[in-house]
């Protein structure tokens, strides 16, 4: 590469430096531009590279406009918008491309430069990780050494050693950086309105379910939330995160029950028993109002820059779509009633079927209700039904017609958690119990490295409640029944399903232990990075410069304290140069005077010369004879009294003698 | 109003802030007090820049686009120091500038080292006065660093340049004869990244000696004093006298061509040169006062210099009067620059000129 530039000429190498750094800036964005522009603007940057390495002259300004323009119609045909993330991305990497072609003065390559650092910057839209931080310092120092090659005048050092000044100048930096990114005030929020594609690719839980709607989820391995235990991690069977909490069916999905308007809340009592979970929890953006929280948690849920409510059903909603990862504390109780007096109206509500929906599943409702009379041993019924009845848990449900519940129940017999505890809780209506549905995530993985629990939209769930008089709300979670491998996470189907021999299934658990061991240490230095890089929040910042202000003392004390060392060192600094300036010599400082008497005419000393060099050198100054003759006398005295082991007594009256002699010199 | 507004302003600017018009000073190190620093237009739209990049960082709320924005920015500030440091440690020291005429352009050398061992890029000299032409140079760099690269047009760096040292020439336009002052010297550069120009003034303690211009078209060169009576011609009365070694000065037409050829085969033998014994009457004596008295004394100095000139061309001895100066019957290089110089400075304060160029 180096000798490769060093054939070329210069402005040809350093053209090509350019190239090869915008191809560094632009290659990331390949992955998500349409290809028809990421093929455009790799034929821009061939285009120059060949121009540049043969010669050719550049395309004139009637030949670029026009497909410059084009270029610019087919963003707007392609995104259907002048604004927005993508569109604007796009529009720069083609602006790029096309400025190169234009690239003409030393002006245009610096406009090509300032560019390329914001396309570097528009990198982070799409992808934030370790490898993209890397990819960028690495790119910042290509362009940063194309920017400084165009500087050189006639010596351009090779490639290695201007590389070696950037890291240099990077370095010197770094410090700077590293204190601005602490130190800089973060603020809350966007600082207008964000074009509705800002963070798109996101999706959480919907405040909906029909058939399909979670096991769509279910497919997506993305992370939906992360959880720090302030204690001990309670066991995976009883980590239900509740989200959403739905109660009106209209025999197709399930929806929130809406409250309302004019009615006075229910007075919830909530009793708790044993020592509350303290946890934080860092949720991924999922532009959802519903925050998860393990049941069941306490009712203060603290986020900064939101306005949160609990509802009824002891859900937590902001009042405004987040926007970006939050991160709240609070604590749960396990062991808890909820709601244990509640008057016949409000339950009312949570008995409600559709009228002319499922009748087969309101016969069997009908006939277990008569077996059994107490609502434990309906529950009981309905969920031995359910275990005995040859139903398999699947990712791929049959499509269900009209009636849903039905045909689920007893045709398909095949089905997802929706499927169970939209069917369980319907028939627990028919049988008058009060029931609802409960959304959320079940389990989680635990990272042994650094103890974090990671929740993943594959682990959303479904389950339901209902309540029992003296008990209030319990819960139950009808897919358990059917399938209880799915509350265990060892029990991993993805490990398990290819797995179909002995001996298999031993190297591959062999092997799924030193690729898991590797996959939590990863995901460990990944969570740091969340944490403590991209989730460097305004409240985190306030904790780690409280933090700093708490290991040294308070400020008022501090200031003080500060100005005056400062000014004892000060202080002490003077003193100390003016004790060398007594201390000096008599004859180094006559000598000093002498010279600087000297120089004032015009013949300053230079460092290397001796007293008698500066005496044949003083002898061309223009002066009248007696000082001509005091000079020479003051240079031949100093030189004796300097380099020859004269007595201290002649040595008072030689200093005597010599300042006379400076005065006459004058 | 605005004139004399802006002639104040330049006038205050040149006093209070670069503190110009101190003594001219034969050697001196760039301290970084002496030095300006301005952001260029493109480090003015590198701040614009960084200033869009926070604020998408901030509405995206982009971590790694805080980080970049920042590493950015703080690369720029220690480009500022860079640049600032690029001139700095720079010791400038003024060179013998050879003598012209009136008219010609002077080389004014000056030789720039780097105090701190340090290397220097991409600086920009030129005469404060004479904005545009300017001329840069590098520092501390490898000798025969100008190869691999190729070399730019328009690179002052001069052949002697050693790796800590670096000549440049300086151009000039000279006016009337005499001691010359070489101009306030600016260097400016804005090496590492462009975003900064730094610079800063020097006022070196660097003259150079204008010989008056030779009359174009000057009379043929006058008999001697004597010479013109007698009516020899100038050349015809010279005995060839034999051959010696051949001095710089001597004129090509008198080199002993046929010795030279028969030595020819023995290694280092110097060029020879015909030596002439001429008679009293070829000697050329020059004298102010003999010259017509309608013509300006510049114009008689003119004529002085050409005939000189012409003498020395024609390997002739000649002496030189001028009032009471009177420069004896000789010729040679050291005979010409003495009496080109005398020509130059007649009735100018030439003393200490004199001195402080010797």
């Amino acid at each position: 590469m180096n000798r490769l530039l060093q054939r070329l000429a210069r402005e040809q190498s350093d053209t090509l430096l350019l190239l090869l750094a915008a191809l560094a800036v632009l290659a990331p964005h390949t992955g998500h531009l349409p290809w028809w522009i990421s093929l455009t603007i790799a034929a821009t940057l061939g285009w120059r590279a060949l121009i540049t390495a043969r010669g050719w002259r550049m395309p004139p300004i009637w030949l670029l406009l026009p497909v410059a323009i084009g270029a610019m119609a087919g963003v707007h045909a392609e995104f259907h918008t002048w604004v927005g993330r993508d569109t604007g991305v796009a529009m720069l990497t083609l602006l790029l491309g096309f400025k190169m072609l234009e690239m003409r003065a030393r002006r245009d390559v610096m406009v090509v430069l300032f560019l390329c650092y914001f396309v570097l910057l528009s990198n982070f839209f799409y992808s934030q990780s370790m490898l993209m931080a890397l990819h960028t310092v690495l790119a910042l120092a290509l362009l940063l050494t194309a920017q400084l090659s165009f500087q050189y005048g006639a010596y351009q050092p090779p490639l290695l050693q201007r590389l070696k000044q950037v890291l240099r100048l990077l370095a010197a930096g770094m410090p700077m950086a590293l204190l601005l990114f602490v130190a800089f005030p973060r603020i809350h929020g966007p600082l207008w309105g964000l074009p509705g594609d800002a963070f798109a690719g996101s999706s959480g839980l919907a405040a909906s379910m029909s058939p399909g709607s979670i096991s769509q989820l279910a497919r997506s391995d993305a992370l939906a939330f992360r959880v720090r235990f302030q204690g001990a991690h309670p066991a995976p069977a009883q980590l239900y995160w509740r989200s959403i909490v739905l109660g009106d069916y209209d025999g197709q999905s399930w929806t929130r029950v809406t409250p309302r308007r004019g009615l006075q809340r229910p007075d919830i009592d909530i009793a708790t028993r044993g020592e509350p979970l303290a946890y934080e929890l860092t949720m991924e953006v999922q532009h959802n109002r519903f925050l998860p929280a393990l049941e069941l948690s306490g009712p203060q849920l603290q986020l900064n820059g939101y306005l949160v409510r609990d509802t009824d059903e002891m859900e937590f909603v902001t009042t405004i779509t987040p926007d970006e990862r939050l991160r709240y504390s609070t604590k749960a109780w396990l062991d808890y009633r909820l709601q244990t007096v509640a008057s016949g109206g409000t339950l009312q509500g949570w008995l409600a079927l559709p009228e002319g929906y499922n009748p087969r599943t309101l016969a069997l409702a009908a006939r277990l209700s008569a077996a059994a009379a107490s609502t434990p041993q309906r529950v009981e019924r309905l969920l031995q039904f359910l275990r005995t009845g040859g139903y398999t848990y699947t990712l791929e449900p049959p499509l269900l017609g009209r009636h849903a519940v039905d045909e689920f129940l007893f045709d398909s017999k095949a089905g997802f958690c929706e499927h169970f505890a939209g069917a369980f809780v319907f028939a627990l209506r028919a049988m008058g119990v009060p029931a609802r549905v409960v959304t959320g995530y079940q389990g989680g993985e635990l990272n042994p490295v650094d103890g974090v629990l990671s929740v993943r939209q594959s682990d959303a769930h479904a389950w339901a409640e209902y309540w029992q008089a003296g008990w209030g709300w319990r819960r139950v979670d009808p897919t358990a029944a059917v399938a209880p491998q799915r509350l265990q996470p060892q029990a991993d189907s993805r490990a398990s399903s290819n797995a179909n021999t002995p001996l298999l299934q031993a190297l591959s658990s062999e092997a799924a232990s030193l690729f898991g061991a590797v996959r939590f240490r990863l995901a460990a230095i990944n969570n740091h990075w969340q944490q403590w890089v991209l989730d460097y929040s305004p409240e985190r910042q306030q904790a780690l410069l409280d933090s700093a202000r708490q290991r040294v003392p308070a400020p008022a004390t501090v200031w003080p304290i500060a100005a005056g060392a400062l000014g004892l060192a000060v202080l002490l600094c003077g003193l100390a140069w003016l004790q060398r300036q007594r201390r000096r010599d008599p004859l180094q400082q006559l000598y000093t005077r002498f010279c600087r008497l000297q120089a004032r005419h015009g013949f300053v000393r230079a460092p290397h010369e001796g007293p008698q060099d500066y005496a044949q050198r003083l002898r061309a100054r223009p002066a009248s004879a007696a000082q001509q003759a005091a000079m020479q006398e003051f240079l031949m005295l100093y030189s004796r009294l300097r380099y020859s082991a004269d007595g201290p007594e002649s040595r008072t009256a030689s200093l005597a003698m010599l300042r006379k002699l400076l005065l006459l010199c004058r | 109003m605005t004139a004399l507004l802006q002639q104040i302003s330049r006038a205050v600017r040149a006093r209070w802030l670069y503190h110009l018009g101190g003594a001219a000073s034969r050697s001196m190190t760039l301290s970084m007090r002496r030095i300006y620093i301005v952001p260029t237009r493109a480090g003015l739209q590198c701040t614009l820049l960084l200033l869009v990049m926070l604020l998408g960082s901030l509405n995206y709320n982009l971590a790694l686009g805080y980080a970049l924005t920042f590493l950015l920015g703080a690369c720029v500030l220690a480009d500022m120091v860079a640049t600032a440091r690029n001139l700095a440690g720079l010791q400038l020291a003024p060179m013998q500038t050879p003598p012209v005429f009136a008219g010609e352009t002077a080389s004014f050398r000056i030789e720039l080292t780097a105090a701190r061992a340090r290397q220097h890029y991409a600086i920009w000299l030129g005469f404060q006065a004479d904005d545009a032409p300017m001329q840069h140079c590098d520092v501390g760099t490898p000798a025969d660093g100008a190869a691999p690269a190729g070399t730019l047009p328009g690179s002052a760096a001069m052949q002697g340049s050693s790796a800590d040292h670096t000549g440049v020439l300086l151009h000039a336009a000279t006016g009337t004869r005499g001691w010359q002052q070489a101009g306030r010297i600016r260097l400016v550069t804005r090496f590492p990244l462009g975003l900064f120009r730094a610079w800063s003034y020097w006022q070196p303690a660097l003259q150079v000696l204008v010989y008056p211009a030779p009359e174009p078209a000057a009379p043929p060169l006058p008999g001697g004093a004597s010479g013109a009576n007698h009516g020899h011609s100038q050349t015809g009365s010279e005995h060839y006298t034999g051959v010696r070694a051949y001095r710089p000065g001597d004129s090509p037409r008198h080199l002993a061509w046929r010795q030279i050829a028969r030595h020819a085969d023995t290694p280092g033998l110097p060029l020879l040169a015909k030596q002439f014994e001429g008679g009293n009457a070829s000697q050329l004596a020059f004298d102010l006062a003999a010259l017509p008295p309608h013509l300006t004394l510049e114009l008689k100095l003119s004529r002085l210099c050409a005939w000189v000139l012409a003498a020395e061309s024609a390997a002739l001895p000649y002496s030189l009067r001028l009032d009471e100066l009177h420069l004896p019957a000789a010729h040679g290089p050291a005979q010409q620059a003495a009496c080109l110089q005398a020509l130059a400075l007649y009735g100018r304060d030439s003393g200490t000129a004199l001195e402080r160029s010797a």
